[in-house]
Formats: structure tokens, sequence, C-alpha cells
């Protein structure tokens, strides 16, 4: 029994130390960093990066900020065809501005990715930035801060390092676009020069074209139903402009979708682009957005033929700006067209694979052996692009497939031969040197000693070199017809439609609220989106925009 | 650990009984005897006392027994988990044979709660259990399967029709508004994960349109058969043992152990084969289509007639095979059990092959006062999965294919392929093709092993020590041939992916288990324990698309992409996540006081330090106490009273749930690609676990000589603390951060359990049992801006979604846009803006099981119903809505003649909300009980089953019981219907058999 009382002793020993044990609990968290290990082993690069891949997708997908500058706007719309793109009403209401608090889920995507830019950017601060990095920082966090505030009119605002738990003010009016002024004028003398090879490095010239676009739009911000043009920013825009319009790093290619094909990371129009890389998904923006959101179902490439979306459209009156009399009709290079921007043309490496000729698509539709595409009822219509749309952008109609111009800016990627490309090489491109050219243009329309001559210069400078026939006259608006062919707004729209400028445009133009087709004149709320109620309910400081 | 125990406390009751004899030698009797079954067949391990004293003895394997008892006792007792305990008198005799009645009222019976077992008619808590013969019977492929129906307020359903796949589980309503709301698992004591080694594969990355597939259910390798129990505990005073993983009940199952006696072997086969749909789906028949086809103008008659939904299944015979042997001697018990199954899908190309082997014991030494138990289930899986996905986009799947399908459209050309150019001639892709195209299977290897040593230190205390582990490792492969026509990111590439899972988790736990009489009347028990527990996880994905083979069907290589990913074009980069560390350390304790069998009164406390919450808040406090008050071992109710057995229950607790993800309370920096890295999380080191407050009350019943028995219970649960994935204040890094949200989720509601034997005849016997229970879920003091969730899927419903989280409303609440008929162009009219349209959680869930027996055959039945919620239809809604129909595509039936246009929008409304009230004939089986056959055969039973016999409903989709996860950021969804995998019927034929 004596042996028993040792064991009973040990084990009581061994089941009471046991209930003692401990352990400190501590989380081991094995694929992420703790903050203190992220300052060990991440330097500001790093960092830095993620900032520029943040801005890659927003701009590229026509979901996002494409939807609410463009859909919104009098060149862009996408109809709900049958059983397609109904999408809770969300395309209509966009283009009809009939939208409503959170009726639209790309209010918040949108608030949420662009504070995610910002966020990211101000995080470089933290990593021991170099001063270059900190300039580079700076500018995307601008960028970010200039498109939110021309979305939602105000945007919230952290230092680096700030308690996330804590609601951070939010800057509104004057001091809100100051604010972003500063930051760009504090970061051009530490941010790179700009090179040919760089497009997509934030350079001085990148942070140039936004002071560009701040200055144009200042008086447009402060109060979007009665825009003003004050004389020191018109200055302010022609004096940087010229610095942008003198640089021998930009000219006008002679092909003018070299700007947005696979090839187009040197184009000599790019001022500032997001980087891609083709067949590789790594940081891809999702570029590929921009032609199958467009393309009829049965189009793109005769292995992958379902790839097409058969969604976003142009109206007539887009179309006929261009002042053009014939509609692409050939196959081959030779074409009866003045306007290089529209497009129709033969293009190596595009229409031999699918038969698609990038620009604007109207008319019948090929395939890459010259037949005609069809659609995909049975018995099925030839695939002709109609340019009429139903009233009330619901289409029921037999040609319900059918209707609406396509426009295929950016040529699809078939770098990887016929199988398509879902990770395309194409650039995404924010900012280009004819954007600078128009808005020199229009910043010497709008002077207080006008120089509309040396405008009509700049904006035929750019016709000639797209081809187009010089315009005779110009004025700024024609407040009765958005779509008047001889005014500065419609040169912006030759040149610049569907690249998320345009509602921007027609605010600053002052005719956003007008009638034009498939819209109804709307009211003064829609000058700026709500603020969404999940966004409103964290942050006290935020204040929702009048009318919603 | 609890059957070993209960053996402990026999064995020891066994030697007190040898001691008693050895000094009262020369007043002592001995007598023998036998007991057995109702069938007549040995029963082994049965308890045999001498009424009035302590003295008793088990049966061996044959059912016998021999024990001396004084020579003043006059009745032994005999008692069996699983059967009435009876008296039987011994005047005059040596020689007795007893034959135990299986109980069905169970108040005898032993359940095993956390840490411990008790008898039912000492439990102060909510609890059911249920033993394997109430198991329901058919093709089980996982334990979960066994109760559904059985249990009053627990909701079983099957969240695919694929073998293996997971199940939604609650018990009480929905507790949580997070995706983690199923119960927890424990083993034979040992908490699982509740996760599985199957690699997650979600197919709308790397260009495809394909959603993510359903998850694995994680109890696939508990071999149904092995199991002797499953308990389920409901309330606070049941489930608080667990503290933070506590409350959304806990499901404990407990295998069957060895028993001492000559060796045993048990074997059972079973073959199954499907016997087509649960319920139809209707689409146009060929001739219809044809019809509808002409009437409409549109030429699409393609001449054949097929039948697409049938060609897509399969009627593979479904075979099980089990095996096991146990015995054992004074020194220790064994059973080891074998079962291969492979279990069919009913869709082509889809199963699950199972290998499981299971070797448990229990060993004694030191004259009994050191003992081992062990348990090692060693097993693989192979699952075979098919194309169907949880939300698929406009692109469809197998599964909508096949109801899309053209059925005047042959699937194969002249030349014997598949008819594959839907650009051509047709719109979809060939379901036949998609089925050939695409092959995907796991498997995975488990090992769930656990060994415990029990030190006698007192006679009544005892010190216990216990290790488990649970180790997954599962390899995924997965290609899709390019040469399918019409799928975005398949055709002309073709997909190849590997992926790899690995799940370890462990368990140590240390117990000290006391009881004595304080005094004559009251006895005292109490649990007192440390357990750590750790769990690791990881998955990852390496893909590629682009292939230079298998593009044409003609020309296909044997060779399956999964093996040859370096011919693609484009490497998708692997990824690969490795779950943070999750920790719980615990202290728990429990005591016991029974006051002359009359009331009775549990306290437990746990606390659970857990590496998941804040560092402001790592330790949470767990608290229940319980009291019974059995009114019929009153004297006043003692003889002849109208209630055999009454007992008055009530308990209070607070029980937590940490499921949430690990890391969640800090600041994370993670490096998204090679060549960046941020911040990918907002911290909140105040985190802490959400609490779930119970109250319960409730009463046990038998009247009529136990003719007639049940329990009813009340309760009230309040759920605070909510953890929440609130909307970070931009800018932040992510969108979302968690919170503790200061909501409360009421779930109250009301069960009720009867059971009675209506004919008890000597040949024929007819049983009946009944469940019912009744939850309202609300979720109050939310002042937060409305959730939406429920992601509808397909062609123009693109981010449209179908349920909120809102304040005083039910979670998940149906908020869609009213629909109100058709306009004169055939025009759906829908609302401008959505409202509250809905319950999906139903409010009533019922069981009713029924069992005939006519001497050795018996009938049992057993339904199923639920009711009071809604289901989203989103099949109907984009998939058979019209408006494919004018594409050629075949549609629902139902949307014809209702003056709808064939070119309506595919709006999502409340006209596809549908009333989710359904009856279900889950299960019948006949079973012949032949007994033994000559002279080996023992207890041999041949059954024939059928599951799934019929479903009576509205609801226009395959099942009403259904619930695709189609979570918005992790905001959890429930009752979304969208091209499930389909219920079918299957018939079973099958024997057991002992040796």
């Amino acid at each position: 029994m004596r042996r028993y009382k040792y064991f009973q002793i040990i084990t009581l020993t061994i089941g009471l130390a046991s209930l003692t044990a401990c352990t400190k609990l501590n989380q081991k968290l094995n694929s992420t960093l703790t903050s203190d290990e992220a300052t060990n082993s991440f330097n500001a690069a790093l960092f830095l990066q993620s900032a520029y891949i943040d801005v890659g997708n927003p701009w590229s997908d026509l979901g996002n900020i494409f939807a609410l500058e463009e859909v919104t706007s009098d060149e862009c719309l996408v109809p709900t065809r049958g059983g397609d793109w109904d999408d809770n009403g969300k395309w209509r209401a966009l283009h009809q501005h009939s939208w409503t608090l959170d009726g639209v889920d790309i209010f918040l995507n949108m608030f949420n990715a662009l504070n995610k830019i910002q966020f990211d950017a101000t995080n470089v601060f933290s990593f021991k930035p170099d001063a270059s990095q900190v300039a580079q920082a700076r500018f995307i966090r601008a960028l970010a801060l200039y498109q939110l505030f021309d979305l939602y009119g105000q945007y919230p605002y952290r230092e680096p390092g700030e308690n996330l738990l804590n609601a951070p003010v939010v800057k509104r009016g004057d001091s809100a676009v100051q604010f972003i002024i500063n930051e760009l004028n504090a970061a051009i003398p530490d941010l790179p020069a700009a090179a040919a090879d760089q497009k997509n490095v934030a350079s001085k010239d990148a942070a140039r074209v936004l002071l560009m676009r701040l200055y144009l739009n200042h008086g447009a911000f402060l109060d979007r139903e009665h825009p003003t043009w004050p004389d020191a920013d018109m200055q302010k825009v022609i004096s940087i402009g010229d610095t942008l319009l003198n640089s021998p790093l930009y000219s006008y290619e002679t092909n003018y979708f070299h700007n947005f094909d696979p090839n187009n990371s040197q184009a000599k129009e790019a001022i500032f682009s997001c980087a891609n890389t083709s067949g590789v998904s790594t940081n891809n923006t999702g570029i590929n957005n921009r032609w199958y959101a467009t393309l009829h179902y049965n189009q793109y490439t005769p292995k992958n033929p379902a790839a097409g979306w058969n969604g976003f459209s142009t109206v007539a009156s887009t179309y006929d700006m261009f002042q053009t009399n014939g509609t692409p009709t050939k196959r081959g290079p030779d074409d009866t067209l003045i306007d290089k921007r529209l497009g129709g043309r033969y293009y190596p490496g595009e229409t031999n694979i699918s038969g698609v000729r990038p620009g604007f698509l109207i008319g019948q539709q090929y395939n890459e052996k010259g037949q005609k595409e069809v659609d995909r009822k049975n018995p099925p219509n030839l695939l002709i692009f109609d340019p009429k749309i139903s009233a009330d952008l619901k289409e029921t109609g037999n040609n319900l497939e059918l209707t609406g111009i396509r426009v295929l800016k950016y040529p699809p990627d078939y770098t990887l031969g016929t199988k398509s490309c879902d990770a395309g090489g194409n650039w995404m491109v924010i900012f280009r040197i004819s954007e600078v050219a128009l808005m020199v243009a229009e910043a010497k329309m709008r002077a207080a000693t006008p120089d509309v001559p040396g405008a009509l210069q700049l904006v035929n400078d750019l016709r000639t070199a797209r081809g187009a026939a010089p315009l005779p006259s110009i004025t700024l608006v024609n407040p009765a017809n958005v779509y008047d062919p001889l005014t500065l707004l419609a040169e912006r729209g030759r040149e610049l439609y569907w690249e998320s400028v345009r509602r921007t445009d027609l605010i600053r133009f002052g005719v956003f609220l007008n009638a034009w087709e498939y819209k109804q004149a709307s009211t003064a709320k829609y000058m700026l989106f709500p603020i969404p109620s999940q966004a409103l309910a964290s942050n006290p400081n935020l204040k929702q925009n009048d009318g919603y | 650990m609890t059957i070993q125990r209960m053996l402990a406390k026999a064995v020891s009751s066994l030697l007190l009984c040898v001691l008693f004899t050895l000094t009262a030698l020369s007043q002592t009797k001995t007598i023998t005897g036998k007991v057995t079954d109702d069938k007549a067949a040995p029963l082994q391990g049965a308890t045999v006392t001498a009424k009035g004293t302590k003295a008793g003895v088990s049966t061996g394997a044959d059912g016998s027994f021999s024990i001396n008892v004084p020579e003043s006792v006059t009745t032994l007792t005999i008692s069996s988990i699983g059967y009435a305990t009876q008296d039987v008198s011994i005047v005059g005799q040596t020689t007795v044979t007893i034959s135990l009645v299986s109980s069905t009222q169970g108040l005898n019976e032993v359940v095993v709660i956390g840490y411990g077992t008790i008898r039912k008619k000492d439990a102060t808590g909510s609890l059911v259990s249920v033993k394997a013969k109430d198991f329901n019977q058919g093709v089980i492929t996982s334990p979960d399967q066994l109760l559904q129906g059985k249990v009053s307020g627990l909701e079983i359903v099957n969240n695919s029709g694929q073998p293996g796949s997971a199940t939604t589980i609650k018990i009480r309503g929905n507790n949580s508004i997070r995706t983690a709301n199923n119960p927890l698992y424990v083993v034979d004591g040992v908490a699982l994960d509740g996760r599985t080694a199957r690699p997650t594969l979600d197919l709308s990355k790397g260009g495809l349109g394909f959603g993510p597939t359903p998850e694995s259910n994680p109890l696939l390798y508990i071999n149904p058969n092995d199991i002797a129990q499953i308990d389920v505990l409901k309330d606070a005073s049941a489930t608080a043992i667990y503290g933070s993983r506590g409350a959304n009940g806990i499901i404990v199952i407990t295998t069957k152990k060895g028993t001492s006696g000559a060796t045993k072997l048990e074997f059972g086969t079973s073959l199954g084969t499907f016997a087509g749909y649960m319920k139809n789906y209707e689409l146009l028949s060929a001739n219809e289509f044809r019809a509808q086809s002409k009437a409409n103008n549109l030429v699409q008659d393609s001449g054949a007639s097929v039948n697409a939904l049938k060609e897509i299944t399969q009627h593979t015979l479904t075979q099980n095979y089990n095996l096991a042997f146990s015995g054992g001697n004074d020194r220790g018990k064994f059973r080891a059990s074998f079962l291969g199954s492979r279990t069919a899908g009913f869709l082509k190309k889809t199963g699950l092959d199972k290998y499981l082997g299971n070797f448990g014991g229990s060993y004694n030494f030191l004259d009994r006062h050191l003992s081992f138990d062990f348990g090692i289930i060693a097993g693989h899986t192979r699952e075979h999965m098919s194309l169907v996905s949880n939300t698929t986009g406009a692109g469809g799947n197998v599964l909508s294919w096949a109801l899309n399908w053209n059925p005047t459209r042959a699937f194969q050309e002249a030349n014997g392929l598949w008819a594959n150019n839907p650009a051509a001639d047709f719109s979809i892709p060939n379901p036949m093709a998609g089925i050939d195209a695409f092959t995907d299977y796991a498997d995975v290897d488990v090992v769930l092993a656990n060994i415990s040593a029990t030190i006698k230190i007192l006679d009544n205390l005892d010190y216990k020590f216990l290790y488990a582990i649970n180790h997954g490792a599962g390899t995924r492969n997965t290609s899709i041939a390019g040469w399918l026509g019409g799928v975005e990111g398949v055709s002309g590439k073709g997909f190849g992916a590997l992926s790899e899972a690995g799940l370890t988790s462990q368990t140590f736990t240390h117990t000290l288990n006391f009881h004595t009489d304080l005094t004559q009347a009251l006895r005292f028990e109490a649990v007192a324990g440390y357990e750590y527990w750790k769990t690791d996880y990881y998955n990852q994905t390496l893909g590629a698309t682009g292939f230079n083979t298998n593009q044409d069907q003609a020309l296909q290589t044997s060779i399956p992409y999964y093996n040859f990913l370096q011919n693609a074009s484009t490497q998708l980069p692997l990824v690969r996540t490795v779950d943070p560390r999750a920790e719980i350390q615990s202290y728990f304790a429990r005591v016991n006081f029974n006051l002359s069998d009359k009331y009775y009164l549990t306290a437990t406390m746990r606390a659970d330090g857990s590496n998941k919450f804040g560092k402001n808040n790592k330790y949470g406090y767990f608290p229940s106490v319980g009291a019974k008050w059995a009114i019929s071992n009153e004297d006043f109710m003692k003889g002849g009273g109208f209630f055999d057995n009454l007992g008055l229950r009530g308990s209070w607790g607070i029980t937590g749930n940490q499921e949430f993800p690990s890391g969640a309370s800090l600041e994370q920096f993670s490096s998204s690609a090679f060549n960046a890295a941020g911040q990918t999380n907002v911290a909140n080191p105040d985190l802490k676990w959400e609490k779930t407050t119970t109250l319960n009350f409730g009463f046990d019943y038998s009247i009529l000589k136990n003719k007639l028995y049940g329990s009813f219970d009340w309760y009230h649960k309040s759920t605070t603390n909510l953890l929440f994935q609130n909307s970070a204040i931009q800018p932040a890094p992510a969108s979302i951060y968690f919170i503790n949200l200061p909501a409360d989720l009421i779930n109250k509601g009301f069960e009720f359990s009867i059971g009675t034997t209506l004919v008890s005849k000597q040949d024929f016997t007819w049983d009946l049992a009944f469940n019912i229970s009744y939850n309202k879920n609300k979720l109050t003091k939310f002042n937060q801006a409305r959730i939406q969730t429920g992601k509808v899927s397909g062609n123009g419903v693109s981010g449209v979604l179908a349920e909120a989280i809102a304040n005083n409303q039910p979670v998940d609440v149906f908020y869609l846009k009213k629909f109100s008929g058709f306009d004169q162009n055939g025009q759906q009219m829908v609302a401008d803006t959505a409202s509250y349209l809905g319950d999906p959680n139903p409010s009533v869930i019922s069981g009713l099981s029924t069992t005939l027996k006519y001497r050795k055959l018996s009938l049992v039945l057993n339904l199923g119903g639920s009711f009071g919620n809604k289901v989203y239809n989103n099949t109907l809604n984009t998939v058979t809505n019209i408006y494919p129909f004018s594409k050629g595509q075949n549609v629902a039936k139902s949307v014809f003649g209702k003056g709808e246009a064939l070119s309506s929008a595919a709006i999502a409304s409340s006209r596809y909300l549908e009333s989710g009230n359904f009856v279900k004939l889950r299960n019948a089986t006949l079973n012949y009980a032949f007994g033994d056959v000559g002279k080996y055969v023992h207890s041999l039973n041949v059954f024939l089953s059928g599951t799934n016999l019929f479903v009576i409903t509205k609801f226009k989709g395959f099942d009403p019981e259904v619930n695709i996860d189609t979570n918005n950021n992790s905001y959890p969804t429930r009752s979304m219907e969208y091209i499930p995998y389909p219920t079918p019927r299957i018939i079973t034929l099958g024997l057991n058999l002992g040796l």
C-alpha cells in the first residue's frame, strides 16, 4: 500500500501542476505579419507598390469609376436586354439620373476602393520612405482624393498612423480642393522626372496633369450648379499645360488606338498609366473588362465565343458628333472614314484573329474569316449593331441583343494566340497629352481675356493628327445641344470618349442636368452621388449630400 | 472517456461487492441467469445489482451472469444502456432469465455531457439522446444524417446532394449574424475543429465564371456504424461547460466500445441505388417545347427528344461494407471496425469512396488504479465532385445547362462526339460534354486519435489526462478540358488546378473527478479541469490556363491538366493561405448536488482564454446553473399517481461564440504579391467573445405506466456583443473590421416531444414518437445601416442582393422589390424600392417517427417537416425564367400561360420568393429480424430502406430544404436556392449480422 501512497502523491502533484499550466495565448499569424514584424521586414517600396496596384482596378473595370463618370453621361449607357443587364435597374438609374441612396452598389464600392488607395498611400509614410517615395505616395493619395471629391463632394482624411477606430476629419469645400493642390505642389519637387519607359510611375508630369484638372474644375467643384472659372486658375492651367505640351516626351500617335492596344506601355501620348503584363494575373487591373463588357456574346475569338457580355453601348448622337458620312463596311485596311478616332479599321493582331475592328462598332459585324456574325436567336438575326435604343432603356424586341453602338476603345489582347487572354497586357491609361492640350484650349477660352484662336489652333492640331478636318470655328458649349459638333465639349468627347472624364466635363460645362439622348432633364441633387449609408453611419463627420 | 468512466464505476462497485461478500460470506446466496433483449439475443454488459445493496455484476458476451447476494435480498435490478431498467424477484429461485425491453422513454438512460456522463433523469439541462437503434437508415455518409428529424429544435439541412457535403445545423435557431453557426461536435470527449482538410477551390478565380464548390462535411470520418449514441445539448446548463464554443449547442458523439467476454464480430452490408429525383423539376418536355416554339414562331426544333435532367444522372450502385470485432477480459476491452464504401453520386461522375478503420480500447493496470483508453480512426476518402457550385455566374454550370438544354437537340452528333458548338446552333454548353470535360476529385487522409490515462487517486477521486490529435491532409485535382464549347474562361484554353490543404488540431485535457455522499441523502459530484486546444490550417491552389492539349474533342490525350500544369501558357500564381493558429486555454468546473433523488442542482463555470480575442479581453467567463425538481419522487406523488415521472427543470447560463477569423484583433500586414505589401485589416484590441444568455424551463413527463412520455421546454436566448463585421471607418485598409456590436439577437421558442406505445401485444407493437419546435428569431437594438447579403446569381442580376440584416427583423430577412404582375406588354411590374418580405428561418420544425412491429417484421417511417419560412428560387429567377426560351433553351413549364412576354427581363423580386413549407418522408425501412440462425450467426437482420421517398411542398425547385451559401462579404445567408445538386430518392437493401 505504501507504493500506492507515493503513486497517489505523484499523480496528485502532476494533476494539480497541470491545472495551473499556462500558455500566453499569443497570436501566431502565420501568413501575415504583425505591425512590429512588418516594420522590420517590409520596406516602403513594397507599400508604395500596393498603392500603385490599388489604382488599377477602380479605373479599369467598366463597373467602377467608369460607371459613375460615363454611364451617367451623354455618351454611354447600358440597356437592359431581355434576361440580361437588369442588375437591379442600376444601369438605367445611372443614365437616367434616377438613382437613390444605396440604390447602386457602385457608390459604396468606389467610396471604399478610393479610400483604400488613400489608406495604402498614406501608410507608405510609416515605413521610412525616401523623399521620392513620399512624393509618389502623395501623388497617388491626391489622385484618390481628387476622385472622391469629384464623385462625393467631400472626403475623409487621415494622417499617417491615426487610430483606425476613430472617425477621421472630413474635408469639403475650398479647403478640400486647396489641400490636394498643396499636396501636389509639395510633391512635385521630389517626384521623378517623366520617362518614356516609365509611364506607370507617378512623375512630375503626372502630378502636373492632376493639378491642371484641379485648377480647371476648381470653380465647378465649389458650386456645381453655377460653375465659375477664375482667371487665376485658368492661367495656372495654361502655364502648367504649356510645360507639358513643350516636353519632347509627348507627341500624338499616328495610330490613335495604339494608345490603348496591348503594346501601349510606351505610347507617346501617355503621361500616367497603370501597368499590366499580358498573361500575368498578378497585379493585373482586370483590363479585359474593357472589351468583355461591350462585345456581343458571339464576338471575341472563335475559340472563346461566349466571352462577350453584350452590355455597354453608346448612342447615335455621340457617333454623329464625328460628322462622318460613311459607316465602316470594309474589312480591309482601306477605309473611307476621316476621323481615325472612330476606328472601324482593320487592325493587325485583332481583326485577323477575331474580326473585331477597334473603335465604334456599328452595323454588321464580321468574324476573322470575313463572315457575317449573327446573334443568339434561332432563327438568328445578323449581328448588325443598331444605334437606336428603346426609349426606356429596356430592350424587349426581336433585336434586343443588337441595339446600341459598341465602343471597343481598348483592343483586346490576343498576344497568347487565339486563346483569349483574361490577363490583358494593355496598360490602363489615366492621363494623356491630348487631354492636356484640350485643357489648355479650354482655359484659353475661359480666361479673362479669351484666346479663342489659340484654343482653335490647339484643337485643330489635334484633329489634324487624328485625320479629321479642322474645325472652322469653336465655342465652349451649346447648352441647347450637348452633342453640337462645333464645341470644345464635343471635341473633348471625340478625343476622350469612354475615358472616365465625361461627367466632370458636363458639370463644368454646365449641362450635366440637361436632357440628352435617353435622359430627361434632371435635378441638382444628381450633381453628386450620395454618401453610402454604411459610410455615413461609421463616420459622423461625413454629411449626406443634399437631396438624399 | 465517458463510457470508460461508467465502466470504472461498475468495476469499482464490483470490487466493493467482492469485499462485501468476503466479509459476509456465510450470509449470501448465488444467483445465476441470463439477460437478453426483446429479440431474445443475449445482452452483454448489462448491470445486475441486488436491490437495496451496492453489489453488482455485468453480464458476459452470452448474457449470463452470476452474482452473490445477501440472503435477505429478494429482488435483482437489471439495467443496460438503451433498455428500461427492470426488477426481477429471486424469491425461491437461483436461476433467472430476464428479457429487457428497449427503452423508448429513456429516463434511466445515460446521457453524455461535457467531461462526464449523467443519468437522463438526473440531468438539469435540456438535452436529447438518440441511440443507435433509432438512427435513420439508408445511405448515410456522415453521422449528422442519422439525426435528421429526431430531435426537437434541431434543424439539419443538406447543403448539397453531393455525397459527403456539409450540412447546415441549427440548434434552436439562428444564433449569430456570421457564417459560423454550426454546433460544436464532440467525439468521445474531443471537440472537433469543424473544418475539413478537403482543399477549398473557388472556380470563380482564374477567369472562370463558376463559384466556389460547396463545403465538405467535417464528420465524414466517423463511421456511422461505430456510433453508440448521439447527445444533443441545447440549454446553457448543458453547454456552458464548453464555454466560448458552446453558444450554438453541442452535438456529442459517443462511439461503441468493446465489452468483456468472447470476441464478437459484427458485419453489415448494404447496396443502394437511385430511384429518380425526389421531386421532378417541371420543364417543358420535347413535345411541349416544340409546341411552344411553334406558337411563338421560333425555329428551334432540332427533331430529337431528350431529357437532360435524366441523362445527367446515374444509377451506379452504392456499396457499403462494415466489419467490427470486439472483445475483452477483466484487464481490458477492445473494438476494431472497418468500413469500405463507395457511395455513388446522383449526378454522373460524382461519388464518395470511403475507407475507415477504427481501433479503440481500454486497459487497466495496478489493480485498476491505472487505466488507459484509446481510440484511433484512420480514414481515406476520395470525393468526386461535379461542376455544381455555389454562386455560379451568368455562364451557369452543368445543372443549369441541363435545365436549359433544348430538349429537341440530341446530345451527340452523328460521329458520336458531343454536340459542342453552342455559338453555331444553340446557345448553351452541352451538359453531357460538361460532365465529360470536367474532372475534380479530392483525396483526404485523416487520423483522429486520442489516448487517455485515468488514475484512481482515491476511491472517489480520479485524475484523467487526455491527449487527442485530429490531423487531415488533402489534395485535390481539377481539370476542365479546353475542348468544351461555349464556356468563358475554359473554351479554347482549358483550366487545371492542384490544391492542397492541411488541418491539425490537438487537445490536452486534465480532469479531476470527485464524488461523495455528503449525507445519507445528499450526493455530491464534481469535475474540475484544464484544457488546451490548438488548431492549424492551410490551403493552397496552383492553377493554370491555356493548354496545348485536349483542345479538340476528337483528339484527346489521357493526361489530365493537373498532371501537366507546366504545359499551360498562363500560370496562375500559387495562392496559399496559412491561417493564424487558434489556441484556447480553459479552466472549468462543474458540481452536481442530488438530494434524495428529488432536488438536483448543477452549476458550471468555464474560463476560456483564446488568442483570437483582443489583448484587452483574452479571457471570457461562462457560468451556468440548472436545477431540477423530480416531483414524481416526492412522497405525496408516490404510489399510483397520475404521473409515473414528472420532473421540472430550470436553467440559466452564458455561453460564447468565438468563430471569427483568428488575427482579427491585430493589425496585420501581408504581402499581397511579390512586389507589394500592405496592411490588410483594422485592429481591434477590445474584441471579445460573443455572449449568449439562455434561460430555459422545461419538464419531463411520463404517464400511463410509462406508455406516454416526453418533454417540454421553453427557452429564451439573447445573444449580445455580436461579433460583427462593421463597415470600417474609411480610409481604411479593408472595407470591414470586427467589432462586438451592442445589438441583441433574440431566439425564443418552445419544444415539445411525445412518445407513446399505441399497441403493445405479444406479436404486434406500434410505437410513435413526435416532436415539434417553434422558434422566433429577431435582431434588436441594431442601430446600424441595414446590411445586405444573399447574392442573387445569374444573367441580369449582377450585384443584386436578396437578404438583409436589419433591426427588428429576423436575421437574413428577405429584402426585395415587390412584384405586382405583368403589364400589357407582358413585362414584369416591380416596385422601385425593396421592402422586407419574409423570414428565411423556419418557425416550426417537426419530426414524426413510427415503428410497427409484427413478430420479426418491423416497419419504421420517419417524416420531417419544416414550416413558416420562405425560400428564394434563384434558379427560376435566372435559369428557368422565360427569357432563355427565345434563345432556344428549355425553361420551367410554370412560366408559360401567365401573360409574360418572352423578352421579359430577369429581375430579382418577390415573384421568386416561395413558401418553404414541406413534409418529407425522409426514410422508410422494412426490417426482418431473423435473430439467431444456426449455431454461429446471431442477430441476422435484413432490411429494405427508402430515403427521401416523397416531399409535399409548393416549392417549384428540386428541394425546399436547401441552403446554398450565397454570402456577401461573409455575411451569412439562408434559404437561398440556386441550381443545387439535386436530391435523389434512394433505395437500399442491406443486412447485418453478428458472429
